[in-house]
């Protein structure tokens, strides 16, 4: 904003400037004395900014109380900023060892995967489903169906109760 | 300490040089060096186009271009032979007398086209000397 302003002062003087001297080169002496007042109304303002500025310098630096000596011995002797970031920015030739870890550690834990889907693939074969069966076996239902208890086949004429899971599991006990 | 730096020390002679050559072709362009009356024509034709805008409620195109043809006459050494004649569409004619030296064209030319009365804005069309 502060450069518009200044721009448009430093213009409005140049073309009043142009035009107060083509006017008076063509003895058109009120347009001449309208473009001078213009010019001098520009600089006017643009000498105001200039004065302001300066004061505003001069106010910041009475301000801030330290000898300007002093603070530019300061600022050249101040420590760079480290850079936390200088690995990604750097120019090098050599391989760069997060990438490489990265694309290494990739390929590893790929091969392990598949290794593991392999193995894991292996144990659900036919031979293996007969084992899972005969040890289960133990567990399993009796052939001959639950041995059931008046209460339980009473039970299932109680509204609500009406399970077809449990009714296939006493279908040989059957009702009474 | 100041040190002599070519480059500003030229940059500094051109800007004055420029300068002053500005100021002296102004003064130059803006002196009166009349001519001998006797050389000069007898008549003069003047052609201009006006135009108004914004003028006050009773003020006509006629008289604006009169009132400044008049006020600018008095700028030079000729006077007008007749009447300001409208031409139509904006146009005006008027005839001088003596013919007017350079310098007097440019200063009349100058009045006539310049702000001298509000709302008005006269162009010179034609300034010919009639034979």
């Amino acid at each position: 904003m502060k450069t518009v302003t200044w721009l448009a002062g430093i213009g409005t003087m140049l073309a009043g400037g142009a035009y107060m001297i083509v006017s008076l080169n063509r003895w058109e002496w009120n347009r001449a004395l309208f473009f001078g007042l213009i010019v001098l109304i520009a600089e006017v303002g643009l000498s105001t900014g200039l004065v302001l500025r300066r004061l505003a310098r001069l106010e910041y630096d009475r301000r801030s109380g330290v000898d300007p000596t002093i603070k530019a011995i300061l600022r050249e002797t101040r420590p760079p900023a480290p850079s936390r970031f200088a690995w990604m920015s750097e120019q090098s030739r050599d391989l760069n060892v997060f990438i490489t870890f990265l694309v290494g550690g990739g390929v590893l834990i790929s091969g392990v995967a598949w290794v593991v889907d392999r193995v894991a693939s292996k144990t659900s074969s036919p031979i293996g489903e007969e084992r899972l069966a005969r040890q289960l076996e133990p567990i399993s239902y009796p052939s001959g169906g639950l041995l059931l208890d008046d209460v339980t086949v009473l039970a299932q004429e109680v509204p609500g109760a009406n399970d077809d899971q449990i009714r296939q599991l006493l279908r040989r006990g059957g009702r009474h | 300490m100041w040190r002599f730096k070519p480059v500003k020390v030229l940059l500094g002679t051109v800007g004055l040089a420029i300068g002053v050559a500005g100021v002296l072709a102004l003064r130059e362009a803006t002196l009166s060096t009349h001519e001998d009356p006797e050389e000069l024509g007898e008549k003069m034709e003047l052609v201009v186009h006006a135009s108004s805008k914004g003028g006050e409620g009773g003020q006509s195109l006629d008289e604006m271009v009169e009132a400044q043809l008049l006020a600018c006459r008095l700028e030079v050494t000729s006077d007008y032979t007749g009447p300001i004649e409208p031409l139509g569409d904006g146009r005006y004619r008027a005839v001088l007398t003596p013919s007017l030296d350079l310098t007097n064209r440019k200063q009349f030319r100058g009045c006539v086209e310049d702000w001298v009365i509000d709302h008005v804005r006269i162009n010179v069309v034609d300034l010919t000397e009639l034979d």
